[in-house]
This record gives structure tokens, C-alpha cells and sequence, in this order.
């Protein structure tokens, strides 16, 4: 696939065939209130740092309603529960930052798993275009490189647009994404070098990353059994806020509700923070204290999706959780310290 | 010598003691944080450890948090906000007063760093904090002075109580508090219809994630189960629904009455800048014209809603 | 498309208490819609989300064996809230069950050896499926000797009375029930798991042990096994943990990077020797 670029003067015509058939999704808004949302073509902002949440509740809501029955035995079906559908709607998200697609192309291995397939997930994802925006001048919170990815990361996306001059290149990374591009009327353009240049210049605003590759192949006991977690969990507040930015967690607790007539089951984000998400009917609980759900947090991030997902990290440096910590528990340190526990033993 | 570093020393100087004489094992107070305007709560055991303290205008959390049952000998770095809290915790039974010594530093205020971005849009690599009254805020080719006063928290600006009085050492020169809190903008609201009331709180909290921050964060919200998360029975749905989301708010706010001493770490906790203490400070007024209560200014005053007095003014009680 | 949380629904057919306390019930349902019958195709030690509408899902290993044609048995023990919700149903009410979850028990790749089945209390359901199943006439001859070691508190807590005792009576499985404390006309044996274990446990060459139980009851077996040379690899059990999904999707069950409703619940010693005891 070869590249494309669009002219300054050709950016509302190229957004406007982005929203042809389907709703535009693009970053508004300022600092904190900087979210997903339907844009008319001409409002398309290019100057934003990223969304303040991750672009995760597009297709994984906070709260979404699977299925629901009625209690009402004089009709048919009385107490089984029948699916509100899958509720996708063709999007086009333009503007989401390569870490955030990477964190949904994480998710979407675990939604479409080795055995299952979430109905729900799936509705939504494969009626989405994503069309990233490359970073080409990164945030201080940012550190995608030093997790793997890169400014210009193309995964997860099906289009990678970056900023050309006032103009946007644009390279098609799937057939879905060549297809969109194709429709926009973008010219062809040889940019692959351009690409190579400004991604090495992004790179290097971040410094030089540290290197955590010990943690991959390090023992997962010895980095499971490390004394530093009890240090490294004494601060934290158990609050989540880390789990509900994270572009990559993926947890959810159902829930059923009632009504007089019947009632829905629903699921809700959770997080491995709360004492609640571990604890068996028993009052036993495999994860008592903060220490124990600090620590899964973390290793699922940098050992346990690894292990599962081909060496690929569970974080992918989006930097939110160090932004939004009320007690600054930085994802960079605890992966230093497992990084030192990998060398000790060694 | 800048105050902040005046301060840092003595912090220093007092936690070496305190762990050298066995008068705490452990002293809980902040060092710097991984990025800029932040610090974090950190816990010195050793005289190395307690060379990391330091003092600072992003001082913002709420150390009282870590006190409720916690054994052993503890110190903790106190603005005067927190000591109440802490004070409060030992009228309250979650820590004994033996066990506890506030290093008390007469606090200026805290910055708030909403506003701080609010004046200086561009990404922020580095504060400087080495002036009294502003801090220094840098990036890529920038430098702006911003006037400490300008973006102080809420709560700051209104602290009456800004030198931890009780503490058991003061670490810097007593500071004045401001004029006393007048509630001028909580009366407004109470001078509202109840159907505008509704209409604020439910536009304050709505981009609410239900992720409790402010719970945890918070030095009161000690309870072993909070009632958000009982199971049997399940009081609270958990959903966004804002029915089930106010419902938190209200009884949290009900729950802190008496007991809140605005120390405003609800709101830094908050991810999505909710003005959470809103609710207290409703009941904050309600406590004081009531009982005419402030918490935490004595050892051994109880809230007046833990306890029950025959010459209570309301009749349904006696 | 397949929606994976969608329960079947099932009709109470018959629901009968196990045990002398009356917190254990099983409860025996008939798919409302034949065909589904058909999609729940499963082996013994699956599980299944016992799923009653508003009231929410639990995990409960399946105690009926495919064999068993026209109904599945589940059977429950009174713990938490759909647990005692179902407790109250009676036969005849609707609800829904999802599944099946999780990975059986490797029979297939047990053919040939012999097979110690180990349970403790009321986590012998989805061994009395394991049995029933190996008990087939025409699967019975692809495997060994057959032993089954079975305890519990006291007789009135056993579960599957009938069953049993029908076992005991023929000579293709040994049974060994047992109860913590002796008890007047008690004509079995007296003494925990472990140590009847010991006594009557085959010889671990050509060996597999299927273990179930309460942890106590697993810690102390354990040891036993190994000192009379069974391998880790030969000795397998289910773990159980908190669950939602039972898809490894909603990220509450794992022990590790394996999440026990997609990966396990059926793990062998060796594989839980390299992970978390996060159960």
C-alpha cells in the first residue's frame, strides 16, 4: 500500500467522506474535556494533546446493558433473557493517538479471545474505522516508546494520518482503511521516508527510553514473589482511577437489574483494585490487600499479557495512569524495580 | 533561605529524630513526585529514607488517610488541614493519641494544578519552587511566573485553620489563616428552590465514573465496607446511573458531617475535577449552625453526630 | 452472531436436597428449546453460569455426565445471593444456564491408565459426571482400575447417596466413602480424606488422581500423593475462584496470566507449582 496526502484546502472535503454513511468521531474540547465526539467535518481539530479517557468506552461502554426479560408469565418468554442487540453503528474515529489504538488492538485480543468471541465488542469494532493521528510532539506524560510502541505506532489502526507541512499524510494499514482512503479522493504520495524521518524526531523528544526487557524474560515467580511490592503498594490508595483510564483494562462485573416488569443484566467497568472483584462467596479471598491487587495490576501489565499476547506489554505508555495517580504511582518505576528484581536474578 | 526548603529541612531533621529515639517507627510524609506539580505520600523508615522528604506546594493528599489501624508508633507530616483529620481520627478510636506525633509545617496554601494549566496551556516539563509567593512553570521554550495566590485550591483560599495549632512540633513559622470562611457561595445555593439545589448537584457530579477516589482518598472514608460495596444487601447499583450516583455523593456528604476539615484531597483524587466537596461543605454549614462545631481543634471533642447529649436541641431524639 | 452471554433456557424439572443440612440441592433442568440441548455439548468437569434473571450468574461445575440424556444436574450449595434465590425456586420455574465453560478433565488423554478419583464435601459434582461417564459400557474398557475416595463430615453431608452406594456394589470401581468421626451403624470407613488416602490409594505407576476439595482437604492429600511417587503431572485438579465472564474476558478469576473459567478450571499440580496460589 502506498501512501496518500491531503492538501490543506482539501482536509473538510476528506473529513466530510469520513463522515459520508457514518457518524465522525473526532478529540473536542480542552484539557479534562477533551473527548470523542461527533464533529461536523469543518469543526475537525488538529491541535490536541489527547482525549483526557481512553478511547476504550467506544467500543466497551462503562455501562452496557447485554440483555433483558420480562416477569410478565401471561406472555410468551416470561424470564428469559433475550439480547438488546450488539448496538453497533458504522464510526469514523479520526484523531486517536497510536498508544490509545494500540491499547484497543490489546483489549481486542482479549474480547476475541482463543475461545470466545464478546458479541458486543465485535458489533462495535467491526463497524469502526479508526484513523490514527500520529504524535509529533508528544506529551511529558508520554513514554509509548520505551513500552514498545512508537509515536507513529500503526497498531490497532486502520489508517495512520500524520501531520505533513499544514497538509496530512495519510498510510492505510488495512484493506477497510485503503478502501477509506480511496474513497476520499487523497492523492498517492511517496511518504514513507517523510514517515521515517518525523517518527524518529518524535522518538527522540521522549530521551532515550529505559529498557525493561529483563521483565520479558525474567522468572514470573521471582518477579511475583519480590519483596518491593509491599513497598511499592504502600502508598496506594486502591482508588482504580489507574484501571478506569487505562486504555488496555478490559475488567467488568455483570450485574443483573430489576424493574416491576422484568429486568436487565447489565456490565459495568470494575477494577482489580477493589477488594470486591476477588472475594469468593466464602469470604475467602485470593487477593486480601492492596498489596496483593497493586501487584496484579502490574504484572498483568508487564508479564501476564506478555506471556499471552506474543511479548507485547499490556501498557502502552499512554502515560494517564501516572497523570491521574492522586498518590503518583508511576507505571516507569515499578517496571524499573521489577526490571532490577529480573537482574537479580539473573 | 526559600520556605519550602526551610521546611524540608526541619521535616528531615525532626523524622531522623523521631526514628533515631524509637518515638515513631515509621514517618509518613511526601517526596517528590515522577512528574511536575506532584508529589507522593512516602513512608521513611531509615535516616536515608527520611533525606527524600520534602515539602512543597503540591502537598495535597491527606496523610491522615494512611492512620485508621494502623499499630505501632507513627509520625506524620500534618498541614493544618490533615492534623485535624488525624486529631479527629484519634476522638473517633482508629488511632491512639500515644501512638501518634504530628509534625505540624504552618501551611500557605496548596496549588491547584487545574488552574495552573488553566494560565499556561502548554505541556509543562518542570515547576520551580523556589520562590515564596509563585512558582515557575517551564517547557519546551517557555517560562511563566504564576502568582501562588492566583491558583491556590478552593479550600485553601478559605482555610481558616492553616497552622496545625495541636501538632505535636511546629516545623516553620506560624501563618495566619484567611478571614474566617463566610459560606457566602454554599448560603446561595441553600437560598435556592430545592428543584435548582437538585439541578446544581446533579450538573456537579455528572461526568462521575463512580471510581470512589475521593472515597479513598478521603481520611474519614475509613469504614471496612463502605456501603457502596456491601452485597448483601446491595444498596447501590453499579451502574453510571446518576440515581445510583448521587445516592453515593449524598450519603458520603451525610456521612462526613461534623467531620470534614476541607482538606481537599477529594478533589485533587478526582479524575474528572468534580467539585466533591461541595456536599461536605453543605453540611459542613449545617453542623456549624447547628452545634456550632469545626472538627479536629480538640483531642478529645466528638463529632456531634456520633454521640447523644440529653440537652440536644432537637426534640425527636430525646 | 453467537452471543456467549446469552443463558438457554432451562425449566426446573426436579429439585432434590442432598444433604441433612439442607444447604445442598440439586437441581436437575430440561432445555426449554430442545435444540439447545444440542450446543451444550459437554465433558465432565466443564461448568457452566447458573443464570437467574435479575438476580445475577454463578459458576457450578456440571454434576450430570453427557451420557445423561434429556436434562443436566447442577448441584448448588447456599452461599451467596443466587445461591439462596435458588434455594427458593421450586420445579417448574424458568431460569438459564451458560455454558458450557471452562476445559473437562483430560480423559481422553487418560485412556488406558488407571484413575484415582479423589473429592472431598460437596466438590464431588463434577466427579459423580467423571464417573458416571466412565462408568459407560462402552467406555469403561478404555480405562484402568477405577478407585474412588470420597469423604465428608459427617453421613449426612455426603451427596449422591444412591449413587454410591451403587458404585460400591460393582466390581469395575473400588469406593472408599468416608467420615470425619465414627458414627452408630456407620458401615464404611471413619478418618479424613488424607489418610484414607493413603491406606487405599493405588500404586502410582500407569496412574492419573483427580483431586476436588476443600483446600485443607487438598493441602493435607497433596503431600500423600507425592510420597507414594505420584508425579505432578499426574495429579489433577480444579481450581475455583471468583468469576463473571467465564469467557477470560472480564479479568477477575486469573491465577496468573491463566484465567481459571477459559484456561482451567482443570489445572495439573505441575502447571499450579509454576503459578500464583492466587485461589
Amino acid at each position: 500500500m502506498s501512501e496518500y496526502i491531503v492538501k490543506e484546502n482539501a482536509l473538510v472535503d476528506f473529513f466530510k467522506s469520513l463522515a459520508s454513511g457514518r457518524r465522525l468521531l473526532t478529540p473536542q474540547g480542552l484539557g479534562d474535556k477533551c473527548k470523542l465526539e461527533e464533529t461536523p467535518p469543518d469543526k475537525v481539530n488538529l491541535d490536541f494533546s489527547n482525549t483526557h479517557m481512553s478511547p476504550k468506552s467506544l467500543l466497551f461502554p462503562q455501562t452496557e446493558a447485554l440483555m433483558a426479560f420480562h416477569n410478565d408469565a401471561s406472555k410468551p418468554q416470561a424470564f428469559v433473557y433475550q439480547s438488546l442487540g450488539d448496538k453497533g453503528e458504522p464510526l469514523a474515529v479520526f484523531g486517536i493517538r497510536p498508544c490509545d489504538a494500540k491499547g484497543l488492538s490489546i483489549a481486542n485480543k482479549v474480547f476475541q479471545n482463543d475461545r470466545f468471541t464478546d458479541n458486543y465488542w465485535k458489533g462495535k469494532i467491526d463497524q469502526a474505522v479508526l484513523v490514527g493521528l500520529a504524535c509529533d510532539n508528544p506529551s511529558p506524560q508520554c513514554f509509548c516508546a520505551a513500552m514498545g510502541g512508537s509515536p507513529f505506532g500503526e497498531a490497532g489502526l486502520d489508517v495512520l494520518a500524520f501531520r505533513q507541512g499544514k497538509d496530512l499524510g495519510l498510510k492505510p494499514l488495512t484493506p477497510k482503511g485503503e478502501e477509506l482512503v480511496k474513497a476520499s479522493g487523497a492523492q498517492t504520495a511517496n511518504l514513507a521516508d517523510a514517515i521515517k524521518g518525523l517518527e524518529a524526531e518524535a522518538v527522540k523528544s521522549q530521551g532515550v527510553p529505559p529498557d525493561y526487557k529483563g521483565i520479558d524474560n525474567a522468572d514470573l515467580m521471582a518477579l511475583f514473589n519480590d519483596p518491593h511490592w509491599l513497598a511499592t503498594a504502600e502508598n496506594c490508595l486502591n482508588c482504580g482511577v489507574c484501571t478506569f483510564f487505562c486504555p488496555t483494562c478490559h475488567c467488568f462485573d455483570i450485574q443483573d437489574e430489576t424493574s416491576e416488569k422484568g429486568g436487565v443484566r447489565m456490565r459495568n467497568w470494575d477494577t482489580c483494585m477493589s477488594w470486591l472483584f476477588t472475594v469468593h462467596g466464602t469470604g475467602h479471598n485470593p487477593r486480601p490487600s492492596k498489596t496483593e491487587r497493586v501487584r496484579q495490576r502490574f504484572m498483568h501489565k508487564l508479564k501476564y499479557i506478555p506471556l499471552k499476547q506474543d511479548g507485547v506489554r499490556g501498557c502502552t505508555g499512554c502515560g494517564r495512569c501516572v497523570a491521574m495517580c492522586p498518590v503518583n504511582i508511576d507505571i516507569r518505576s515499578v517496571a524499573l524495580k521489577m526490571t532490577q528484581t529480573a537482574a537479580s536474578q539473573a | 533561605m526559600p520556605a519550602l526548603t526551610d521546611i524540608t529541612n526541619k521535616i528531615r531533621e525532626s523524622a531522623k529524630k523521631l526514628l533515631a529515639s524509637g518515638q515513631a517507627e515509621v514517618v509518613i510524609g511526601y517526596r517528590q513526585g515522577t512528574i511536575p506539580m506532584t508529589t507522593s505520600p512516602f513512608f521513611a523508615r531509615t535516616a536515608d529514607e527520611c533525606d527524600l522528604l520534602v515539602w512543597s506546594n503540591f502537598a495535597r493528599i491527606n496523610l491522615a488517610n494512611y492512620l485508621p489501624g494502623r499499630a505501632g508508633k507513627v509520625a506524620m507530616v500534618a498541614k493544618g488541614c490533615d492534623a485535624r483529620s488525624a486529631i479527629g481520627q484519634v476522638t473517633e478510636n482508629q488511632i491512639l493519641k500515644d501512638n501518634l506525633y504530628i509534625i505540624g509545617v504552618p501551611c500557605t496554601g496548596m496549588i491547584d494544578t487545574n488552574l495552573v494549566v488553566a494560565k499556561e496551556a502548554r505541556p509543562i516539563r518542570e515547576v520551580v519552587e523556589t520562590a515564596d509567593d509563585s512558582i515557575t512553570v517551564k517547557g519546551q521554550g517557555f517560562s511563566t511566573d504564576i502568582k501562588k495566590d492566583e491558583v491556590l485550591r478552593r479550600n485553601c483560599k478559605t482555610c481558616v485553620n492553616r497552622t496545625p495549632k495541636l501538632a505535636n512540633e511546629l516545623v516553620g513559622q506560624e501563618v495566619n489563616g484567611a478571614a474566617a470562611d463566610d459560606f457566602a457561595d454554599i448560603k446561595a445555593l441553600l437560598a435556592k428552590t430545592p428543584a435548582e439545589r437538585m439541578g446544581y448537584f446533579k450538573d456537579l457530579i455528572k461526568d462521575c465514573l463512580r471510581c470512589y477516589a475521593c472515597r479513598n482518598a478521603c481520611p474519614l472514608c475509613y469504614c471496612p465496607v463502605c456501603f457502596v460495596d456491601e452485597t448483601r444487601p446491595q444498596w447501590l447499583g453499579k451502574s453510571t446511573d446518576p440515581m445510583d450516583t448521587m445516592t453515593f455523593h449524598l450519603l458520603r456528604g451525610l456521612h462526613c458531617a461534623g467531620r470534614c476539615t476541607s482538606c481537599g484531597a477529594c478533589e485533587t483524587a478526582c479524575p474528572v475535577n468534580i467539585k466533591v466537596r461541595e456536599f461536605n461543605r453543605v453540611m459542613e454549614l449545617t453542623v456549624q449552625n447547628n452545634w456550632n462545631y469545626e472538627p479536629g481543634l480538640s483531642w478529645d471533642q466528638k463529632p456531634p453526630l456520633t454521640m447523644f447529649q440529653t440537652d440536644d436541641a432537637a426534640d425527636f431524639i430525646k | 452472531m453467537n452471543n456467549p452471554y446469552l443463558p438457554y433456557p432451562v425449566r426446573i424439572a426436579e429439585i432434590r436436597v442432598e444433604t441433612e443440612d439442607k444447604n445442598l440441592r440439586t437441581f436437575k433442568f430440561e432445555f426449554l428449546n430442545p435444540e439447545d440441548e444440542e450446543k451444550f455439548a459437554y465433558l465432565p468437569g466443564q461448568f457452566a453460569e447458573l443464570s437467574v434473571p435479575g438476580q445475577g450468574e454463578i459458576p457450578i461445575g456440571i454434576a450430570s455426565s453427557p451420557s445423561e440424556k434429556g436434562f443436566v444436574l447442577f448441584t448448588v450449595n447456599r452461599v451467596g445471593q443466587v445461591s439462596s434465590y435458588m434455594h427458593n425456586m421450586k420445579a417448574g420455574d424458568v431460569m438459564g444456564i451458560r455454558g458450557p465453560l471452562g476445559h473437562p478433565y483430560p480423559l481422553d488423554k487418560l485412556k488406558g491408565r488407571n484413575i484415582v478419583i479423589i473429592a472431598g464435601g460437596f466438590a464431588v459434582t463434577t466427579l459423580r459426571s467423571t464417573i458416571t461417564y466412565l462408568l459407560q459400557p462402552k467406555v469403561r474398557p478404555d480405562f484402568g482400575k477405577i478407585t474412588f475416595i470420597y469423604g465428608a463430615r459427617s453421613p449426612g453431608l455426603l451427596l449422591y447417596k444412591d449413587e454410591w452406594m451403587a458404585w460400591e456394589k460393582r466390581d469395575d470401581i473400588d469406593v472408599f466413602v468416608t467420615i470425619d468421626r465414627e458414627v452408630p451403624n456407620w458401615g464404611y470407613k471413619v478418618g479424613f480424606v488424607p489418610a484414607v488416602t493413603k491406606e487405599v490409594c493405588p500404586p502410582p505407576e500407569n496412574t492419573s488422581a483427580l483431586i476436588c476439595g476443600p483446600p485443607v482437604m487438598i493441602k493435607f492429600t497433596q503431600p500423600v500423593l507425592e510420597e507414594a511417587g505420584y508425579q505432578h503431572e499426574n495429579i489433577i485438579m480444579s481450581l475455583e475462584n471468583r468469576m463473571k465472564c467465564g469467557l477470560g474476558i472480564c479479568g477477575r478469576c486469573n491465577v496468573g496470566p491463566e484465567y481459571v473459567c477459559k484456561d482451567g478450571p482443570v489445572f495439573t499440580l505441575a502447571q499450579l507449582n509454576r503459578l500464583p496460589k492466587e485461589y
